[in-house]
This record gives C-alpha cells, structure tokens and sequence, in this order.
C-alpha cells in the first residue's frame, strides 16, 4: 500500500490516454484485486520490481512500457529472445522454460511475478510467498489465449488501457494486411502450414498457437492436416514419406535459431521437401522460430507482422 | 555404527579358549554394560568412530553452507535466524521452504544410495554390484517416467519407482539364475536391464509433448530442485529403520562376506539374510530414485569413501551412508553454484565426479572386485 | 567340431544374402506413407504411378541403402572389435566408440563447423580415439582378459560422455536440435550426400579387412603363433584398430550413434558358423544390414506417420541379446 508519487501521476496524466479514468483509480485506491488460476490475487497498483517467468508475459510487460527485471531463457536461447532484447538489455535471467530458479527470483525482491498459465500449484506457492502471483485463468492453445493473458498481465501492472490501445493498433494492422492478401491472392491460394524444420524432419504446428492465429487473422487458411493432437502445440517430426501432408499453397518454415535461411537450405537437400508444389512454386518463407513458435505477446505479433508486411510488398510491390 | 556385538558367553561356546575378557583388541574400546538379566560388551572401533564423527561433522558444515549460499547469500548467522522463525520474511523462505527441503532430500537421498549400494556391495562380494550399474535406478525411472507423462497409469512416480527397482532386481536376479548375486553375470545382466529401461524412457519421452518432457526432465538426469516432498517424507520414513535393519544385519554380513561355510557353521541363516539386504536395498534405492532420479553414482562413491577413510575389513555401513550424504550435498551445492542462475543437475555433477573414478577403479591394474 | 562348424560357407553367404535381399525388398515396399507394398511393387516391377516411383526411389532406395552401409560397417566393427579385445561383449557402441565419436562431434557443431563433409572426419577422428582407449585398457593387466570389466568401462565412458553432452547442451541451447540427433540414432531424414561422403573411406576399412582377415585369425590363436605363421601382431592389430575407427565413425556420422548392432550381429553370425573367426568375419557382412533393415521397418512403421529413433529399437532388440549370451553356463571367450 504505497502511496503513489506524484511524478508518477504526473507521467500517467501526461500519456493522454484515458488519463483522467486512470488517475481517479489511482486515487481511488492503491491496491486492486485480480482473479487468477489460484483465485483473487490483491496486487499493488504500481508495482516497481517486476519479473516475468514467461515469454508473453515479458512481452506484454514491456509491450505496454513496463521495465521487468528478470525472466527466465527463451526456449533455445542464452538469453530472452532476440526480438526483445533491445528493449530490455539489463534484464537479469531466473532460470529456463524448464526449471524456474526460485532464488534467483527471490534475490531480485520482486514486488509482482507475471507467471505463465500452467504453472504447477506447488511452484505457485512458492511464489507467492514472495510477491503477488498472476497465473492467468486461460486456456492454452486457443486462438485468443494470448490476447487473455496479455491484458491480465497489463491489468496486474496497471496499464490495462495501454494494452488496450497496443492491441487495436495490432487489430488495424492485421486489417490492412488481410485487405492486402486478400486483393493480391486468389481466395483458393491462401491455405498455409507454418512447420518447425528439425534435423529428424518437419513438425507441423497447431492452427490454435499465438503465431498461426494471427497467420489466420491476416487471411490464410491454416492447416494441420488432422496430425495435430488435441491440446498439443505440434506434432512429431513427420516422416519423409508423408510430407506431401504439408504441401499447401504456402509453407512457413520456421527454425529455433534466427537464421531461416540455414533451415531452408537444409531442407532442399531433402527430395522429398523439394520436390513439394510449395517449394517448386516458392513460396516458402523462412520465419524466426523464436517468435513464430516460441513467443507470444503483442511486440512478438508486431515483428511476426513485420515480416507478413514484407511477404504482402514482395507479392504486390 | 559399524561395531562389533560381542557376546562373550556366545564366544566361549564357539572358541576353545574365550579371549581375555578385559582387554579390548587394537584399535578397539571395550564397553562393558552390566544391566539386570544382560551382561555384555560392547567394541567399538577406534578408527571408524572417529571417521564418522568427522563426516558428521562435515555433512553439518556442508550443510550449512548449502543453507547459507546460492542466488540470495545470508551470513550463518542469517540462516540460524530464519531456521528459528525469526528474520525477514524471504529469507525465512530461501532458507526453510527453498533450501532445507533441498538439504534434508539430499542427505536423505545420498545416505539412502549409499546403504544401497554398501549393502549390495556386501552381498555379491563385489565392489561393482552398487544399484545403478545393475540397472535399478533405470527402471525405477523408466517407470516413474511412465507415470510422469502420463501412460494411463495413476500409481504416483514414488510407486511406480519401487514397482521398477523390484522388477529390475528381480529380473537380475532370475537372469543370474544359478550363480545368484554372486560374480560377474548378476552385474552383466543388470547392464542389459539398464539398457532396456534407459531406452524405453528415451521412447517415452520423445512421443510426448514437450511440457510433458520437460516435466519428466528431472527424471532422467537426476535433480534435487523442487522435488516432492511427500517422497522426501516417504523416503525418510523408510532410511531410519532400514539403517537400523542394516546395523542388525551387518554382523551377518561381515561373516558373508569371508566364506559361505563359515557363516553357515556359525549359525546364520544365509538365505534369511540375503533377501532381506536384497530387499532392503531394493526399497532404499527406489525411494531415493522417487525422490531425487537416477543419481546412482553415489551408491558407488558412498561406501568407496567410507572404506578408504575407515581401512577396516568391516562393512561400514553408516560411514557410507554419511559419505553418500555428504557427496550428494556437495555435488548439489556445486551444480547451484557453478553455472547460476541455471542449475546443473545433481546427477550430471556425480556423473562427471563418478564415472571417471569408476574408469580409473576398473582400469587399475591392482583393482580387486572384493570389498 | 561340431555340425555349425562344418557347414560351408558359401552356402551360409548365400542364405544370409538371399535374406538380405529379401529385407531389402521389403524395406522398399514398406514405409509411413500411402504407398502401399503393392504400389511399391508396380514400381520395382518397372510400372506405378509417378508418386510411387518418387517415394520407391528418392525416400526408401537412399534409405536402404543408408541402412546397408550402416549395418555392414557396424557389423564388421563389431566382429573386428571381439577378435581384437578377444571378447564376445566388445562391442563399439557398448565400448564408447559411438560415443566418443558423437561426442566429438558435437563439439564440432559447437565449435560452429556445419559442413556434412566435416563431420565425417571429425565423427572417425573420435572413433578412432575412442579405440585407441578401448585398446590401450584391453592391454591392462587383468582388463584385457576379463570381458566385463572392459564392458563396464565401455558403459562408464559412454555414461560420461553423455553427461558431458547434456552439459553442453543447457550451455548452448540454439544448438540443441542438431546436438539431440548426435545423442540417440536414426535413419530418418539423413542426407545421402553424407552416404557418399563416407563411401571412400568405408571402402578404404573393407580393404584393410581384407588384408588382415588372415594375419587376425592367426593371431586370435595367440601372439606366438601369429609369429610363427609370419604375421607381425602389433601391426596387424594397428590396422584392425583403424578399420574399426573407419568403420564406426562412418556409421556415426550417418546414422549417429546406435549400439547393440555390433554385439548381436558377430554373436548370431557365431552361432550359424563356429568359432572360426574368418567365417563369423564374412558371415557379420550380410547380417549386420539384415538386422539394422529390420529395426529399420520397425522404426517406421510403429508409430507412423511419425518415426521412433532406430537407436531406441536397436537397444530394445540388443540387450535381450546381451542377457541371453550371459545366460550360457559359462561365459563364451574368444
């Protein structure tokens, strides 16, 4: 129950942006309640030392002009992914995707953790002793899962009408891409597959993750060709005999590491990746596996529509 | 303790002329007891007291050391505040939630191990015969793996572990067939079993998703981070009176040890005493496995530093059941420290420290299989 | 003598060949796709659709034939390797050889090298370290002749090996895909162009077992006899360990590390024609691709349309083959 410095107000007045409504809820009271995973959590409403335990929850963070400072390794990385490290390049890391390491959060005195969804019960409440918990109420893989945990995490730092508006800038700009593919492609040539490319062969990912909705959202039509299971992210590495089951009239390759390029040219050396309608047509695109497969969040959906806007300039210059 | 219950009346029926009855042996002291109805002696050695004071000593040390050093560093003084309910509220955490929990599984997890693996030892007459070379602690995994990624099977991990160490025990057993622990075939057969298992969990894990795999992680290295407690309480349940139950059985084994038909004739009960070692360090093994993975190093390293420290031809049990702690404390407070904020899993540290003194023990000329 | 031992050779080639053909064949006519055996059938008949000819000739014929070098090259190593370790469980893979070769190879991949070529040389430079080592501990005092405890050593390496692996790969996480194929071993997807990368130096160890077939077989009858019949052991036994080194680095660095094909290949080879080590030699070449084939099928076909890792059956297949060789009253020594 901090009282809020006026500098601080003062900032928030100064951002426009539903400033008024937001400096009489400051006033109003310092602390609000959030309903999580685990029930209602009261948080600060101006927490100053936050840290993040998933990748859409640092992106959220820093998405609505919060400063975390700790997270934990991105899922084939030495640090957080390189699309948000600029943004945070003090960022101070807890752990990997696999294994928190609880005191290293502890060492930083966090004031709020931003926790991913499927945080086990017995970690939360570990963490919970130390600082107020936000374990989203979302389901996974579902189209709209990250816009959910988004806003709750924007909501637990206070900036819920900065989400807002970071996410109806997203909203346009999806239109504006759609309207172009749509003009520059035939409604028949918009189905599309975004694969993992793996030494063993290609995993297909789910039409239900953070990348492939926001693909759909743009308009194509995302397949999995039914290998997915239920409630999984992708399937296993395909065999080779079967990758005709990913010849759609787009591929979107995507590797761990950031050079795209190394995954594609790999690929080729496999007859049966080039001898696919997709690939004689060309009309793969390498992506970054660190945001098309791993990421979510609102600065991950920005670069993820960078590289869409460059595809829609090279199909309609 | 690895004390010798020395019944003089039992003696004098077995020896022409008893030993003279007030003068304990070399390196040894003679404790005299003089209850109502129970007139007995009891010899401690000299050497091996003195060991186990030490070892205790260090495990304390280590122990705080791991209870005062990681991400967040305290003061010993820090620590003995927050273990007495006092001091700020996080360091009562790191220290009570966070790090005791570690420190006692690994003190429970090592001191299990390593009675295992003396105990075996013991039984097949052979330095090798520890639980993770005969496969034990695979299957054990294999098993809580299955259970781990969910096959269908609701027995939880610590079940399914002991499920595993038994099975694999057993089948080593029947695969030995007539030559029963003894030699080299019960250790071959228990290479294969390993195989088996460390494959089939390989299989498991890649036809899982991946949150599902990395669950299973610590499973298949060996980790003492954030592990269930009710194991933890399992286990430690079950290590008091296993210790106590191998102090019962040392004297047996000690005879064992020299010759069949010396232990016959002196009145034990061979096969009696063999299972319940077997099956003792069966349990101790899956439970420890339940708890912390396969970290099977330790049964190894445990009883090899208890016997180079004790250089008594006695089984020293509760030497290697401190040394197995202390090793598992420290191998812990390495992996913490050396890469942080990641962690190197226990088992990776053992494996790194074991395997090359297990090469250099079985590539040394002068190496005799016979503890 | 007993009755295996008096069978012909050239009768027992020509079983285990027609049977190699035969899983061959099958190897062509099954897979995870649609094409089913009697498509594939068309096709190997000179008829089919295009489809069927694509999936017949550019997926499953490179894969056969992955599956043939590998399986031939395990399965001399293995064979060379008991000869010269003089003990029925020398295996490369149950030995460290694989290991130390995939281990050499990550750190290859870590060092940044990618090239397909590269890893060829580097996969044998390790394999070749890792014979040197198995050699250098046969030749201990009490090592050499006591089959298990080289085996134990063999599985203490590969265990520290593994461990090393599994730190290098929490070090360096954007490696960690192409490392985790180098940690268990499969056929699926591998590029032919390493086949032919590996082809010169297979043929060079095929060669050299040629040459020392006989000087080998000599010297398995003792030091002093091989001397007598005018062979020089040390350097008969330099070669053996260079082939082998050729031989499992080149399987490795295609299919990466698969154990067990070396212990069960020699053993059922064994079995079919006597002690004698020249006609178990000959016999090992057409089993070892039958067996590996075999897994093979399996691999694709369990849990389609996705793979299972061959290292995993060859393991599954293998140790049962290890329990029964123990189970024999007395431990066979060579």
């Amino acid at each position: 129950m901090r009282p809020i410095p006026f500098i601080t107000r003062l900032r928030r007045l100064s951002r426009g942006l539903l400033g008024a409504a937001l400096l009489t809820q400051a006033m109003l009271a310092s602390a609000q309640t959030l309903d999580t995973r685990f029930g209602p959590v009261e948080v600060d409403d101006n927490p100053q030392r936050v840290v993040t335990l998933y990748e859409g929850a640092l992106d959220a963070a820093v998405a609505v002009g919060a400063t975390p400072l700790g997270a934990v390794l991105t899922r084939a990385g030495a640090g957080v992914a390189d699309y948000i490290q600029p943004r945070v390049p003090q960022i101070a890391l807890v752990g990997s995707a696999r294994e928190t390491n609880l005191e290293a959060v502890i060492a930083l005195r966090p004031d709020l953790i931003l926790a991913p969804p499927n945080l086990s019960e017995e970690q939360y409440r570990l963490l919970s002793a130390v600082a107020p918990t936000i374990v989203p109420a979302v389901p996974r893989y579902q189209p709209d899962s990250w816009r959910q945990e988004s806003r709750i995490y924007a909501r637990a730092l206070n900036r819920a009408a900065e989400m807002e508006a970071v996410l109806a800038a997203i909203d346009t700009r999806i239109a504006a891409l759609r309207a172009r593919f749509e003009s520059g492609l035939a409604a028949d040539a918009r189905s599309a597959t975004l694969v993992r490319w793996m030494p063993q062969g290609a995993m297909v990912m789910s039409p239900s993750l953070f990348s492939t909705t926001l693909l759909a959202a743009a308009g194509f039509e995302v397949q999995d060709a039914g290998i997915v299971k239920p409630g999984r992210p992708h399937s296993s590495p395909l065999s080779q005999e079967k990758l005709s089951l990913i010849d759609r009239d787009w591929l979107f390759l995507a590797t761990l590491d950031a050079e795209g390029q190394a995954a594609l040219d790999a690929a080729r050396q496999s007859p049966a990746f080039a001898r696919l309608a997709v690939v004689k047509n060309d009309r793969v695109v390498t992506v970054d596996g660190q945001i098309w497969t791993s990421a979510s969040g609102p600065l991950a959906a920005q670069a993820l529509l960078d590289r869409l806007d460059q595809l829609a300039t090279s199909l309609t210059p | 303790m690895p004390v010798c219950y020395h019944s003089p009346q039992r003696a004098r029926s077995h020896h022409r002329r008893p030993p003279p009855r007030h003068q304990a042996p070399a390196g040894f002291w003679l404790l005299r007891l003089r209850l109502p109805g129970c007139d007995c002696s009891l010899l401690i050695p000299r050497r091996a007291l003195a060991v186990n004071l030490m070892l205790i000593l260090c495990l304390l040390l280590t122990a705080v050391a791991s209870l005062a050093l990681g991400e967040v560093r305290l003061t010993p003084a820090d620590v003995w505040r927050a273990l007495s309910g006092a001091g700020p509220a996080l360091d009562q955490l790191v220290v009570r939630e966070l790090r005791l929990h570690r420190v006692l599984a690994g003190i429970a997890t090592g001191a299990a191990f390593a009675l295992a693996g003396c105990l075996l030892q013991t039984l097949a007459r052979n330095r090798l015969a520890t639980p993770g070379i005969i496969g034990i602690d695979n299957a054990a995994t294999a098993f809580a793996v299955a259970s781990v990624v969910g096959t269908g099977i609701a027995l939880a991990p610590s079940a399914m572990a002991l499920v595993g160490a038994a099975t694999a025990a057993a089948l080593a057993f029947g695969l030995a067939g007539s030559s029963g622990t003894r030699g080299y075939r019960f250790i071959i057969a228990g290479v294969g079993i390993g195989a088996i298992a460390g494959a089939l969990t390989q299989f498991m894990l890649s036809q899982v998703a991946i949150d599902d795999a990395n669950a299973a992680f610590p499973w298949t290295v060996g980790s003492l981070n954030a592990r269930q407690p009710q194991a933890t309480v399992l286990l430690a349940a079950a290590l008091l009176p296993g210790l106590l139950l191998a102090l019962r059985l040392s004297r047996a084994l000690q005879l064992v040890q020299v010759s069949d038909a010396v232990s016959i004739g002196l009145g034990i009960n061979l096969i009696r005493v063999r299972r319940q070692t077997l099956a003792l360090s069966v349990v101790l093994t899956g439970l420890a496995v339940a708890v912390a993975g396969p970290v099977g190093l330790v049964a190894l390293l445990g009883p090899e530093v208890a016997r180079t420290l004790c250089r008594h031809r006695s089984v020293p049990l509760l030497a290697s059941a401190l040394s197995g702690a202390l090793i598992m404390l420290l191998a812990d407070l390495a992996g913490r420290l050396l890469m942080a904020p990641l962690e190197i899993p226990v088992g990776i540290v053992t494996a790194l420290i074991g395997s090359p003194y297990l090469l250099w023990m079985l590539l040394n000329p002068s190496f005799r299989s016979q503890p | 003598m007993s009755r295996r031992d008096t069978r012909p050779l050239p009768v027992l080639l020509l079983a285990a060949g027609a049977v190699l053909v035969a899983i061959c064949v099958t190897s062509l006519l099954l897979g995870a796709g649609e094409i089913g055996p009697l498509d594939a059938l068309q096709v190997l008949l000179g008829g089919g659709s295009a489809e069927a000819a694509f999936v017949v000739t550019e997926l499953r014929l490179p894969r056969t034939l992955i599956g043939l070098t590998v399986g031939v090259a395990l399965g001399a190593a293995g064979a060379l390797m008991q000869t010269l370790a003089r003990n029925p469980l020398a295996e490369p893979g149950l030995l460290g050889v694989s290991a130390g070769s995939s281990f050499a190879v990550t750190l290859a991949l870590l060092a940044g090298a990618s090239a397909a070529t590269l890893t060829v040389h580097v996969a044998q430079l390790g394999a070749l370290i890792g014979c040197l080592l198995v050699l250098a501990a046969a030749r201990i005092q009490g090592v050499g002749n006591d089959p298990i405890r080289l085996v134990l050593a063999g599985a203490t390496l590969t265990g520290l090996l593994m461990s090393l692996m599994s730190l290098l790969l929490m070090l360096d996480q954007r490696s960690a895909d192409e490392i985790r194929f180098w940690i268990i071993g499969s056929l699926a997807g591998r590029d032919p162009a390493t086949l032919y990368a590996v082809l010169p130096s297979l043929l060079l160890a095929l060669v050299l077992v040629l040459l020392i077939a006989r000087p080998l077989a000599a010297l398995a009858l003792g030091e002093r006899v091989a001397q007598g019949l005018g062979h020089h052991p040390g350097r008969v036994r330099l070669l053996a360990v260079m082939a082998v080194a050729l031989l499992v680095g080149a399987a490795t660095a295609v299919a990466g590390p698969i154990i067990f094909v070396g212990l069960v290949v020699p053993f059922i080879a064994r079995a079919l024609a006597g002690p004698d080590i020249r006609r178990t030699l000959w016999l090992c070449l057409p089993l070892g691709p039958v067996l590996l084939i075999a897994a093979d099928i399996l691999a694709r076909l369990l849990v389609a349309p996705a793979e299972l890792p061959l290292g995993v059956l060859t393991a599954l297949v293998g140790a049962p083959v290890l329990l029964l060789l123990i189970r024999g009253r007395r431990l066979p020594t060579l």
